[in-house]
């Protein structure tokens, strides 16, 4: 649904996205993980039509990403949510909504129809005639979601859906995306927040002006640090170290009171081999676990990485 | 403003004139005097509404979903042309309007006949005033979108229309054979200079600039 190769944008001398090539499928719920001035809303800008490329190439729903009478198709294809929800406070829900259905040219008695449901599945129906400048944050941004899907969009672009609400809004907001999630959309996430890109995601991929990782949030967790497998036991002798050290599977072994921790390359494979060595050396094993990277790890390598180069 | 003027206009006129020189002669110059005030009211409401069309919308940060619609440059600036015109040229007819009763009231009253709408008045309301307008509205657009408040944009697009406003208050001053002529001479011009500023106005509309040039 969204293709890119080497996908560049320059301010000047600053390079703002570099050489990004990426692949969304259609239904898949992609997050764009990356900190304050990554390129994130710059790429979904020139995803959306609203700010040219410098060079590489950009496919929305097939159409290319330059041509003036593709980005108007595009535009109509896609809904955005920018960062700043930019909703008119003083006309009503309704109105709001009304209003960029128009815009994207939707007929009016099915405008009317996709209204009532989108404001009655966020619980706002009863309030479509309240003026939005009376609305909390979180409601203000669900109501931005729906305006970004009045025109039922075959991708959604959402710039930084949760931030600046508070943890019951951008539950709330979070429940919404699961919701569209359910639907099969294709949905670009923005996102600084690294647990909720864990939790909707189905990839994920992590730009610091280049693009420096895309995967799931599980295989990037394990591809980035490795899996560890931690085995737990009544005491670490010497023995039992030594007996673990000499095991050719194990590449790193570190002790951290009676847990020993442990690089293997395939837990599934080595695990009962680690286990039946340390028995042997007479060590009492009381569980085995597994000790995971989590994105946090994986995120702040990667930026850390990148910053340093 | 125009409602103001409306009234304000008639009064101040109409009832300085010594009695003695009550005549129809002196009647009509002093209305068609006047009513090229309206038609810089036409063309000095837009400073206040046009002047806030995109600046106004980068103030409330709802330029971007705007933007991100599948709406044309050509559209957009149609719109926001046409949402600062209406209301602009609607309120100087109303104005023109109560101008106009009160003008007749008198004019029945102390002449025995009502002095407008004539032909030069119906022209100048006709033409000159919606021309004025639309080329106010379309340069206090074109400012909108390039600059970043609301301020800046008035202060530049009343500047914009300054040469326009002593044009018309000069125009009647001129020798001229007849106020219908002028006002059709003006009208082209304006019309010309409107459609100009129009093409002028997508030429120099960018998204990307309006977009990544917000502080």
């Amino acid at each position: 649904m969204i293709d890119t190769e080497n996908l560049t944008r320059k301010f000047g001398d600053l390079t703002a996205v570099e050489d990004l090539t990426l692949h969304v499928d259609e239904g898949e719920v992609f997050g764009f993980l990356g900190p304050n001035a990554a390129g994130k809303t710059t790429t979904v800008r020139m995803l959306c039509c609203l700010i040219a490329k410098t060079s590489g190439k950009a496919y929305v729903g097939g159409l290319e990403v330059e041509r003036e009478e593709d980005c108007l198709k595009i535009r109509k294809m896609v809904g955005l949510l920018p960062e700043n929800v930019g909703l008119y406070d003083s006309l009503s829900a309704y109105r709001n909504l009304d209003f960029y259905g128009r815009l994207y040219e939707v007929p009016s008695e099915k405008r009317r129809e996709n209204i009532e449901s989108l404001l009655r599945l966020m619980e706002l129906w009863e309030r479509r005639d309240d003026a939005v400048g009376t609305f909390s944050k979180g409601t203000k941004q669900k109501i931005a979601i729906a305006r970004a899907l009045i025109h039922d969009p075959k991708v959604l672009f959402l710039d930084e859906p949760t931030a600046n609400l508070d943890p019951e809004a951008a539950k709330t907001v979070r429940d919404f995306i699961l919701e569209l999630k359910k639907q099969k959309r294709t949905i670009f996430l923005n996102t600084h927040n690294l647990d909720e890109a864990d939790r909707l995601c189905d990839r994920i991929g992590i730009l610091k002006t280049k693009l420096l990782t895309v995967g799931a949030p599980r295989s990037l967790e394990t591809d980035v640090h490795g899996r560890k497998t931690v085995v737990h036991l009544e005491r670490v002798s010497d023995l039992v170290l030594a007996s673990v050290r000499k095991l050719g599977v194990v590449k790193n072994v570190r002790v951290s009171e009676n847990r020993l921790i442990l690089d293997v390359n395939s837990p599934e494979r080595d695990n009962p081999d680690v286990v039946r060595a340390i028995v042997a050396a007479g060590g009492n094993v009381q569980y085995v676990t597994e000790l995971r990277s989590t994105l946090e790890d994986v995120y702040l390598k990667l930026i850390r990485e990148a910053e340093a180069k | 403003m125009p409602l103001l003027l409306g009234v304000v206009l008639p009064a101040a006129l109409l009832l300085s004139l010594p009695t003695a020189q009550v005549n129809l002669a002196n009647a009509a110059f002093l209305v068609n005097l006047s009513t090229m005030y309206f038609v810089v009211m036409a063309a000095v409401l837009p400073t206040v509404i046009a002047s806030y069309s995109f600046v106004g919308e980068k103030i409330e940060k709802s330029l971007e979903p705007l933007l991100a619609t599948p709406t044309t440059d050509g559209e957009l600036l149609l719109g926001k042309s046409l949402a600062a015109l209406v209301p602009c040229v609607g309120a100087t007819y109303v104005g023109a309007a109560i101008f106009v009763t009160l003008v007749d009231a008198w004019s029945y009253a102390n002449l025995g006949i009502f002095l407008l709408p004539n032909m030069d008045w119906s022209l100048i309301m006709g033409l000159v005033v919606p021309l004025a307008c639309i080329l106010s509205v379309e340069s206090n657009v074109i400012i909108s979108s390039r600059v970043n408040d609301v301020r800046a944009a008035q202060q530049l697009g009343s500047f914009v229309v300054l040469p326009l406003i002593l044009v018309l208050i000069l125009a009647p001053t001129i020798e001229f054979t007849s106020i219908s002529t002028l006002a059709l001479i003006i009208s082209g011009m304006l019309a010309v200079a409107d459609i100009a500023l129009f093409y002028l106005s997508k030429a120099t509309f960018k998204r990307e600039e309006i977009l990544t040039k917000w502080k």
